[in-house]
């Protein structure tokens, strides 16, 4: 309870340089939703499962600066993906665990401590890499025509005949299949950018 | 087979890929694909691996909420999404002419966040027509949504731009834009109280003595114009720097936010560490909350940390209406005993307890800082009288529930201890750590103070639920102790039905 809505904001205020503003925006975008679930998912409340979210982008927040002092550094946005799937692990089995533990000292160790690779862990790792494509079809859906996308859709995720899928939409089953490979392209290339290309491969 | 061989071209691919054909290259590319297989896998691999394809189907026809309890999801999705730290939150700036600020509001050049509250965000800003930077604070936009919000914004803002004081922050203007309501203060170079005390920690007894003497005669400012602040906390104290002086700032906005709360869900006011219990019960406040406030600021600032700490909300509600806070001096031995004793006779539960004006207060303080600064010229002063202080008597869970009935629906309570110790004490606090950790419901302290939970009178029944999960995992954790276990445990839990004013479900194992 002792973080505010205060922290997070003027931390990103603060600490974000222009270049990565994007990255953030993104990170929260994909993180948010995913932390707040899976604190639901462990019979967090509203207010406890909003708590978490923050405490994990302040957690993240304090290891950009230590980042940018780094003069070794590489690309942010890996690394800060990284880092944030280890404090959200570490946080959310911290907070389930002990009710009663302080502090923020606590977001350091949180940070250093590198996640088991354990059961819980992959299931995570699931749920991110879901959210994840959810997140990057609602961004690139407005760069295609319906028609596009819905032949995407319909043979890619709905598992439609492509003949099929052609009749519905009007178009031939030969633009049928550039069509959803143009956007399985897309999808592919918005969450290699945001993931590093190794991720989900 | 019509498709001539060397349709089948790789860069052509690429193009269509990238939506670079013309319209009849891709009419010929498509005609082309319907007969040739090998184009086909060609042009999906290009486009993507093969485990993408079964990715994007497999995460894309589940819904990510799906294994969440779709209601209660629902239910508070909204709150959830409030986008109170993302940056397209400044959404409401229009663009600036001037490449070297964020964006423009009304007639103020914005230039930097400085922070956000509750409330809004506030913004350090440009006055061209006075040629300063100035403080702009904006309601947030969830709020302005509510009109009774919005009025109670502006009226407060109105009352504090009456109170002009040295500690008290001016407001130069209250204004709206676009329907957000915005009030400009002075910007002030320096840092809050609380930053301070994040920083350095408990300060000097004469720094602590200034700085609490300079609050309490802004608050006698306000409250002479009427105005009780509220929202007394170290994060509402600003030091300025170079001078050393210190102003009062969101006189009256706490009210903002609580109308809002009423009129929209998933609005969670912040943290009741600085309140007083009245407030805290959802009592009427007047200038003697403000005194308990400053109490805990007092405090705060000889110890480093506020006085009624918890992990949740409730706890520190808890505190607030039922315990005394920890002495002083067993953190801070350096402090004298009649500081302390102040502190206390601001802490009093009942308000008629306490000092009855800030003024009195700043005026003791100011003599005791004379006194500290030149001995011999000033006398310390006597210790004033107070009201007869009743000793407040520690309630427990049912006291507690029948204070606040709207609030509460469910206290669980869980005690575990090792029963009937041998003599070994390593033994012991080992075995402690083992059950609290073993348990889903950790002790706030093992040895003594169960751990509660209250809920929301609005999740009753899903609190109830978890509740007694949580408790038949108790149970089962009691017939099969922790790994390692050598002394038999203890555990006792108890639910309790807050409407029903009674314990639904107790459980006592292994007591002496």
């Amino acid at each position: 309870m002792e973080s505010s809505p205060t922290t997070r904001y003027s931390l990103l205020a603060r600490l974000v340089q222009p270049s990565d503003e994007q990255a953030w925006r993104e990170f929260m975008e994909i993180y948010e939703p995913l932390i707040y679930r899976q604190a639901r998912r462990r019979g967090f409340q509203d207010a406890d499962a909003a708590d978490l979210c923050q405490e994990v982008f302040q957690a993240t927040s304090k290891a950009i600066e230590r980042w940018q002092a780094r003069p070794d550094r590489g690309a942010f946005r890996p690394w800060l993906f990284q880092i944030a799937r280890n404090v959200m692990i570490n946080t959310l089995r911290a907070r389930q665990r002990q009710f009663n533990a302080t502090g923020a000292s606590d977001a350091r160790r949180l940070l250093e401590e590198q996640p088991a690779e354990d059961e819980e862990s992959r299931l995570l790792d699931l749920q991110y890499e879901r959210q994840l494509f959810h997140w990057a079809a609602e961004q690139v859906r407005a760069e295609f025509r319906e028609a596009t996308w819905r032949a995407f859709w319909l043979t890619g995720v709905e598992g439609q005949k492509p003949q099929q899928a052609a009749e519905e939409l009007q178009m031939s089953v030969g633009a049928v299949y550039i069509a959803r490979s143009r956007v399985m392209a897309r999808l592919r290339e918005k969450i290699e950018a945001v993931e590093g290309s190794n991720r989900a491969e | 087979m019509v498709s001539p061989r060397f349709s089948c071209d790789l860069a052509r691919l690429k193009l269509a890929l990238d939506d670079r054909l013309r319209d009849e290259a891709h009419h010929e590319l498509a005609s082309h694909l319907e007969q040739c297989d090998e184009c086909r896998t060609q042009l999906e691999s290009l486009a993507a691996g093969r485990e993408w394809w079964r990715k994007a189907q497999s995460h894309l026809a589940t819904r990510t909420n799906d294994d969440v309890t779709r209601d209660a999801f629902a239910a508070d999705s909204r709150a959830a999404q409030q986008p109170l730290g993302r940056l397209p939150w400044l959404g409401f700036l229009a663009p600036s002419d001037d490449a070297a600020f964020l964006g423009r509001l009304g007639p103020y050049q914005v230039s930097d966040v400085i922070g956000a509250g509750g409330f809004g965000v506030v913004l350090k800003a440009f006055d061209p027509a006075l040629n300063r930077f100035v403080a702009v604070k904006v309601l947030a936009p969830h709020l302005a949504a509510s009109g009774a919000a919005r009025r109670r914004f502006a009226r407060e803002a109105q009352a504090a731009a009456a109170v002009v004081h040295d500690h008290v922050v001016a407001i130069h203007a209250v204004a709206e834009n676009d329907g957000l309501p915005y009030l400009v203060m002075p910007y002030i170079a320096g840092c809050s109280l609380q930053e301070r005390l994040d920083r350095q920690g408990p300060l000097e007894l004469k720094e602590l003595l200034r700085i609490g003497m300079q609050v309490a005669a802004g608050l006698a400012a306000a409250h002479a114009q009427g105005l009780v602040h509220r929202d007394v906390k170290p994060a509402n104290i600003l030091l300025e720097n170079g001078v050393e002086r210190v102003k009062i700032t969101d006189f009256g906005l706490a009210r903002t936010i609580d109308d809002a709360s009423q009129t929209q869900s998933g609005v969670v006011a912040g943290t009741p560490q600085y309140m007083a219990p009245e407030q805290a019960r959802g009592e009427p406040a007047d200038h003697r909350s403000d005194l308990f406030s400053l109490g805990s600021v007092l405090y705060a600032m000889a110890t480093g940390r506020s006085p009624f700490r918890a992990e949740t909300f409730l706890g520190v509600w808890r505190r607030l209406c039922e315990d005394t806070p920890r002495p002083i001096r067993e953190t801070n031995p350096d402090i004298p005993a009649w500081f302390a004793e102040i502190v206390e006779t601001l802490h009093a539960k009942r308000p008629a307890e306490r000092f009855q004006s800030a003024g009195e207060l700043a005026d003791l303080l100011e003599r005791h800082l004379a006194h500290l600064q030149h001995p011999d010229r000033s006398p310390r002063p006597a210790r004033p009288r107070r009201a007869k202080r009743r000793r407040t008597r520690r309630m427990l869970g049912r006291a507690l529930l029948a204070a606040a009935p709207a609030l509460v629906g469910l206290v669980i309570a869980v005690y575990a201890w090792p029963a009937k110790d041998p003599d070994n004490e390593k033994t012991k606090s080992d075995q402690r750590e083992q059950v609290a950790a073993a348990l889903p419901v950790q002790p706030a302290t093992i040895d003594d103070e169960p751990h509660a939970r209250i809920a929301d009178w609005n999740y009753f029944d899903s609190e109830l639920a978890q509740a007694k999960r949580e408790i038949a995992e108790v149970e089962r954790q009691f017939q099969r102790p922790a790994a390692g276990a050598t002394v038999p445990l203890a555990i006792s839990a108890e639910a309790v039905d807050a409407e029903a004013e009674a314990v639904a479900r107790r459980w006592d194992e292994g007591m002496p």
